[in-house]
């Protein structure tokens, strides 16, 4: 089937039905054309299968066409950002941090105590660049949450989460955004789209404000960020 | 001595940033920040060259003394040797 995912039509060669019902609010209107393929080789299917035994082949096969197509992305302007993405006034803030440093919960602060703000996506946004601005886009891929909808909205700020017992929220320089973003994407080896994916990144950390949040889960942690994030400029 | 090869390079922000692509990629997972002098220094060492030409080229190109062009050859051969970026 084909699939409307950041603006491209995919068609995914699935064995599997898991990725139809995934993926089934991203159906695309017309199956009959598509800008690329994803499928899963038998390769990177038991490679998938090594890492997460106990899930099922079709969660895996699952698994397997997303990083087909987001290895193949930055030839069409766009990258896998592991993050979180929060809307609010048709603008998208995005939250990263190493695995349990507290993004989802900084999200799930905004969606308690900043009025109008939805999360867009909560694990794996596609982020689309389109010569001028930064888009985020909504995927199927969520998180373990399942929270996200099918909808895009233009990327205003990075926040770096870090927990702390104090709220801190200070300006990163484009050298500490590199180090720290590098490690939340997915960087292709061959080297069209190796090289092209350094030069979003080059076009990202250059074009968009990023902060480190140090931060409890109060609603304080909560205010401070949306003050800053949403008046911020670029250098 | 000289860099090995299955290593893109691109200007990323103030630096430059280099990753592995092809089997390297699979050797090595991450990326090589680079700054200038290293950057002008990888460059170089894409092909097979003594130290001592190193240093030439480093006084040759920016404005340093003989000694710091030394010292910047023999840091950054010491740290790309440790990683396993040369050969």
């Amino acid at each position: 089937m084909v699939y409307e995912i950041a603006g491209l039509k995919v068609l995914f060669k699935n064995k599997y039905k898991f990725t139809n019902a995934y993926c089934e609010k991203y159906l695309a209107e017309d199956q009959n054309s598509y800008d690329l393929v994803a499928e899963a080789t038998d390769e990177e299917f038991e490679e998938e299968k090594k890492q997460s035994p106990i899930k099922n082949d079709g969660y895996i096969e699952n698994i397997c066409l997303y990083r087909s197509l987001c290895l193949r992305l930055p030839d069409f302007d766009r990258f896998l950002l592991h993050a979180s993405i929060v809307e609010k006034d048709g603008v998208a803030y995005a939250f990263l941090g190493k695995s349990g440093a507290g993004k989802s919960t900084h999200s799930r602060l905004w969606l308690k105590y900043i009025d109008g703000a939805r999360i867009l996506n909560g694990d794996k946004p596609i982020i689309f660049y389109d010569g001028k601005e930064f888009i985020a886009y909504g995927t199927p891929w969520n998180g373990k949450e399942g929270m996200g909808y099918n909808g895009s909205a233009k990327l205003k700020a990075l926040c770096f989460i870090e927990q702390a017992k104090e709220n801190k929220i200070e300006r990163l320089t484009t050298s500490e955004v590199a180090t720290r973003v590098f490690t939340q994407l997915l960087l292709p080896s061959d080297e069209k789209n190796a090289a092209k994916t350094l030069e979003l990144v080059d076009k990202f950390i250059t074009n968009i404000p990023a902060f480190v949040l140090k931060c409890d889960i109060s609603e304080e942690a909560a205010k401070l960020s949306y003050r800053e994030l949403s008046k911020a400029e670029n250098f | 001595m000289k860099v090995k090869s299955g290593f893109v390079v691109r200007a990323v922000g103030d630096e430059h940033i280099a990753v592995p692509i092809g089997d390297r990629a699979k050797e090595f997972h991450g990326m090589i920040k680079l700054n200038e002098t290293a950057e002008f220094l990888w460059s170089f060492f894409k092909d097979e060259h003594t130290e001592e030409e190193g240093v030439k080229a480093l006084t040759e190109t920016y404005d340093v003394s003989d000694e710091e062009a030394k010292n910047g050859v023999s840091n950054f051969v010491k740290t790309m040797t440790e990683h396993g970026f040369m050969e």
